[in-house]
Order: C-alpha cells, then sequence, then structure tokens
C-alpha cells in the first residue's frame, strides 16, 4: 500500500469503536491511532475496547493522549503517575507502542527545565518494561513546551531514547513557527508527525488557535494551507522521517458524519501526500527494514 | 550559594544502591521436581523449603537459586508453566527500602507484595516482561532464608560448587531496536553500565554487555536477528550465565553428571565457555570462564 504509514484516529470519528475502526479500515488504512477514551468507555468495559482494537486488523499507531503529566509535586504528581500507568498498560493491552504525551497545560506545573525533564525521564522509564516510546508534543498553550522546538529541546535534554518528539502540522502552521526549523529535528527520536489543516487564512490569538485547534481542522488538500502542508511533509521526508503520520483532524462537523464519509475524506488526503506531494510511485516495500536501514 | 553542579562536573556515585552481586535467581515452573532433578546435576542442592509457599531453595558455593512453583495469584506475575522461566534476580544492595523507593521515584513499577516469593517483606519492581527484580539487604551472617524457609534436615546447608562455579551474569532478549531502552533502564535506575564491544567473555558474543556496579554480574542484551526481528515475540530473561575458572574441567564434571551440551559448528565447549542443551523443557545454561565473582576481567 502506498500510504501504509498514513493512519487515522479514532478521535476524528463519530460512532462506537467498532463502528470507526471498521471505517478506518473500510477506507484502506492500515493503522489507526486510538484514543484512551474510545477504549475505557467502550459499553462493553475496557477489556471489550481492547479487544475491539486487537480484533480489528489495525496496526496501532499509538494510544493518545497523556496530558499535564510533568513538572508537578507531591500529591499532584503521585497522581499523574498513576494516571500515566494506566495508559501505558491499556496502551500495551491494545498491542500498542507508543504514547502520545502532550506538554501540560496545567497552572501547576513548573516551567523549569530540570524537573520537566526529570519527569519525562521517569516516564520514559515507567514505558520501558512495557515495551512503548513516548512521542511528547509541544502545545501553543503549554507551560513546558510550546511548540516542537522547545519539546526537542527537552528530549534532548531527557536523554531516555524510548522518548522522542511527536510534531503537529497544525501548531506549525498556525503557530507560524518556519519551517526550516524542522532541519533541527532527530529523525531518529522523531517518533510521530500528527497532520492536519485548517480553514482560516490565519489565527490572530493563542486562544483562537486552541479553539481551531479543538473544532475546526480539516484533512490535508481540504484547507487553506496546502502548498505549505506540502512543504511540511517534503520537508520531513527529506530530514529522513521515516515514522508515522497520523491525521489529527478535530472537527465538529466530522462528528455529525458518518464516520465512513470521513475516512474517505481521510483517504484522499492520504493519496494526495503520498502520490502528489512525496511523489511514492511504488508502494512501500518495507517499511520496518527501510527504518532500520535508516536507523 | 550557587549548587557545586553549575560550576564543575561531579560525577553521581558509581553505586548509588551499593549494589553488591546476585543474592540469588528465581525460576518459576509447574514441575519443580522435574527442574530440581535437572538442577541437581547441574551441582545444585535442595537446601531449604518455605514454610508456607511452593518454594525450594537450591544451592551450591556462592549461588542461590529459588524454584517457584506457586501459582501466582496476582496479575503480572509469573504463573509457573510447565516450561521453567527465570522469573526472577535479587540484587543485593546497601538498604533494601532506599534502593526500591530510589528505583520507584527514577520510574520502576512497583509490584504488589503478594506477588512474590518471599513473606519477608522483600521489595521488588517490575523487570522484563513479567519477572522481578527484588532487592535484598540481608545476606551473609543473617539472610532473608532464614526467616521464610526452613533447611531440609541432613542436608548440607552449603554444598561445595562444582568447578569454582559462580553467577557471571543473566541474558535477556529483547525486541528489535529495544537495547537502548533497556540500558538506559539498567543504568539509571541501578547504575548498569555497557562495556565496550571488543570485551567479550564466552563463546555467545551477540548483543550488548552490561556491568553492574558492583563489577559482578553482567546482563547480557541480545536483540533478534535478520528475519527473527519482524515475528512477534515477548522479551524475557533467556539464560542464566555461571561462570567458573576452568571450562573444559567444568563441562567434563557436569557431562558426568548428565548435562548435554551444544556441540555445533557455531556453538562447541571451549577454554572460553560452553552452552548447556535446552534442559526441562527449555532451561538453557552459559558456561564462562571467570576466575571469581567478580574477577571476569
Amino acid at each position: 500500500m502506498i500510504f501504509r504509514d498514513f493512519g487515522m484516529t479514532t478521535a476524528s470519528l463519530a460512532g462506537s469503536l467498532e463502528t470507526k475502526l471498521a471505517a478506518v479500515r473500510g477506507a484502506g488504512f492500515s493503522q489507526v491511532m486510538v484514543a484512551a477514551a474510545d477504549v475505557v468507555s467502550h459499553p462493553g468495559g475496557t477489556a471489550a475496547g481492547v479487544r475491539a482494537v486487537r480484533e480489528s486488523g489495525l496496526e496501532v499507531t499509538g494510544l493518545e493522549a497523556l496530558r499535564d503529566f510533568e513538572g508537578l509535586d507531591g500529591a499532584l504528581h503521585g497522581y499523574k503517575v498513576d494516571v500515566a500507568k494506566a495508559m501505558l498498560e491499556v496502551c500495551a493491552e491494545i498491542g500498542g507502542r507508543l504514547v502520545l504525551v502532550e506538554a501540560s497545560g496545567s497552572a501547576h506545573a513548573s516551567g523549569d527545565p530540570a524537573s520537566v525533564t526529570r519527569d519525562l525521564c521517569k516516564l520514559a522509564m515507567l514505558a520501558v518494561p512495557l515495551g512503548i516510546r513516548l512521542a511528547y508534543k509541544g502545545q501553543p498553550w503549554s507551560r513546558t513546551a510550546r511548540d516542537f522546538r522547545q519539546a526537542a529541546d527537552l528530549v534532548l535534554r531527557a536523554g531516555a531514547p524510548n522518548l522522542g518528539v511527536a510534531v503537529d502540522a497544525f501548531d506549525v502552521l498556525a503557530g507560524g513557527v518556519p519551517q526550516e526549523d524542522l532541519d533541527i529535528l532527530d529523525p531518529g527520536q522523531t517518533f510521530l508527525v500528527q497532520i492536519s489543516d485548517y480553514l482560516w487564512q490565519q489565527v490572530r490569538s493563542v486562544e483562537e488557535e486552541k479553539a481551531t485547534a479543538a473544532h475546526f481542522r480539516v484533512f490535508p488538500g481540504e484547507g487553506a494551507h496546502s502548498e505549505a502542508l506540502a512543504q511540511f511533509v517534503s520537508r520531513l521526508d527529506t530530514i529522513g522521517y521515516a515514522g508515522n503520520y497520523s491525521f489529527d483532524v478535530y472537527n465538529d462537523d466530522f462528528l455529525q458524519m458518518p464516520p465512513e464519509a470521513v475516512c474517505r475524506r481521510a483517504r484522499r488526503a492520504a493519496l494526495w501526500l503520498a502520490e502528489t506531494v512525496l511523489r511514492r510511485v511504488l508502494p512501500v516495500p518495507n517499511v520496518e527494514r527501510l527504518r532500520a536501514a535508516r536507523a | 550559594m550557587t549548587p557545586p553542579a553549575d560550576r564543575e562536573a561531579i560525577p553521581e556515585p558509581r553505586n548509588p544502591l551499593g549494589i553488591d552481586g546476585v543474592e540469588f535467581i528465581e525460576i518459576a515452573t509447574s514441575r519443580p521436581q522435574a527442574l530440581g532433578s535437572v538442577l541437581e546435576t547441574l551441582g545444585f542442592r535442595p537446601v531449604a523449603r518455605h514454610r508456607s509457599r511452593e518454594v525450594e531453595l537450591y544451592r551450591q558455593g556462592t549461588m542461590n537459586l529459588v524454584v517457584n512453583a506457586q501459582p501466582a495469584d496476582v496479575p503480572l506475575a509469573v504463573v509457573p508453566t510447565e516450561r521453567p522461566v527465570i522469573s526472577a534476580f535479587a540484587l543485593r544492595v546497601r538498604d533494601a527500602q532506599v534502593a526500591f523507593r530510589r528505583a520507584l521515584e527514577l520510574g520502576a513499577w512497583e509490584m504488589p507484595a503478594r506477588a512474590q516469593a518471599m513473606e519477608l517483606n522483600i521489595p521488588a519492581i517490575h523487570g522484563v516482561g513479567e519477572s522481578l527484580i527484588y532487592f535484598v539487604d540481608r545476606y551473609g551472617e543473617f539472610s532473608i532464608y532464614d526467616i521464610d524457609f526452613r533447611a531440609i534436615p541432613t542436608v548440607e546447608a552449603h554444598p561445595p560448587a562444582v568447578a569454582g562455579m559462580h553467577w557471571f551474569g543473566i541474558v535477556q532478549y529483547v525486541g528489535p531496536d529495544r537495547t537502548a531502552d533497556w540500558t538506559a533502564f539498567y543504568s539509571q535506575l541501578m547504575g548498569f553500565t555497557p562495556i565496550p564491544d571488543e570485551v567479550r567473555f564466552g563463546i555467545m558474543p551477540s548483543g550488548l554487555l552490561l556491568e553492574s556496579p558492583c563489577r559482578k554480574f553482567f546482563l547480557q542484551l541480545i536483540e533478534p536477528e535478520d528475519s527473527a526481528r519482524f515475528a512477534d515475540m515477548d522479551e524475557h530473561l533467556q539464560r542464566i550465565g555461571i561462570g567458573t575458572p576452568d571450562v573444559p574441567a567444568a563441562v567434563a564434571s557436569l557431562e558426568k553428571r548428565g548435562v548435554g551440551f551444544l556441540a555445533t559448528d557455531r556453538v562447541k565447549p571451549s577454554e572460553r565457555g560452553a552452552l548447556t542443551r535446552p534442559l526441562a523443557g527449555g532451561m538453557m545454561f552459559e558456561l564462562v570462564k571467570s576466575v571469581r565473582e567478580g574477577e571476569a576481567r
């Protein structure tokens, strides 16, 4: 398949977990990013949610998202460690190898890099026995990492091999981050790229960005920044990024549409990126081998 | 005052936990007698039984080996199967509680006390696969076995080792590209350090060797090769390394006792080491030339 490394997200779709997974599979995707809430809120319980993912025939891109973990003290820190452990366990149960960690937006979080890296390192060690990698993503409203550049810096400081960076195309486009800055990324320590567009030409404030990020994203090729997105993906390809792309498209309209219709749009976006942007003409023979060769 | 670390690099102590070798290795099996008879061919003798659980202590020389046949009642603990598995190893440390708390602080998983083979409160953390790593600070004159175990009457409590054998290390199979993750785990949590690739022991040179901070014990991390990289395989502790100053002598006396060794073109007994055939349904033991505990190099 020409877009093996592109996956849908359950959070972008309406319906039961089984319906979402079937729609993703039906559109020809081989992997899916799973929202933890979709697994644990399954009407049949977490075990049934886990079974649905395992039986879907889809690979798990990862589990999302652990939030507000780093930079806390005392009881808050202990509480978040318990939350993190539960997420790591769910991830391992669904056969996932990656948890998305979003940089803390908590007002209680310390922005002190030393305490943030200590916590990230601890999280990485917790993930080792379960065979899980962590993709740490900056957020414009975070106190610890506002974008992938700061996230990459913290990841580097933490120095844990199973801790890497997640880059969200939306944050790069909406935040006005220069695309040249993608060159600072170590492709081996970049674990996930989330990709989506949006409909406005510009966002004027962090508040507007937050609202747009949560409600008005569209698929690549459907928004106002196709050219910039094409550059974004080409640039990542050039620096040697060989990980997965996940369509992280939060849109209120899509949550009122049949998941099959939304997945068709996702498929169109994947084909556009793979064929037109990345000019792939042959199926990627074996992504794992390719990754090994690049590593 | 400026913290000293801001002015000059003061290295962390090499052995923050005061690790001092391995107190015991634990093997889980639902057929403890079958395993026991194999262990006896290797020179181990049953010396004590657990007071309340289906757990036996085997010993030779400085090596303690716990055979655990107690069906585990807590998730994540190893459920004994017919095929014996290495289910835990215990590190001797200066203060078990301090070591345990430090490990948790750095990101280890605490294991529930009931999952452990010992009743004495021996703290344990989650190791590879379903295995545990215990921290033990009672060794030497007053040992953990005095409390949990009852000596088997008429049996020599300290049977001598065959050919000076002693614990050398444990081989751990890890997934593709997972060596770095486990290296970080063992070095950050316990102070193990990778040793250079050109330093090799025994006849099985693959993977990365991590040396304990006390220099008495090794962990060898081995990734799958070639097409095995794409097969699903759980990570686990694969085999036990036993050191001996004289490998051929050890091989000769163990063969006399009925232990079979692999002898193929690639792997055969030599001065440097030897590998047993799979015993008791899959356990392998590797002999490695090593003068005395802690004196391999």
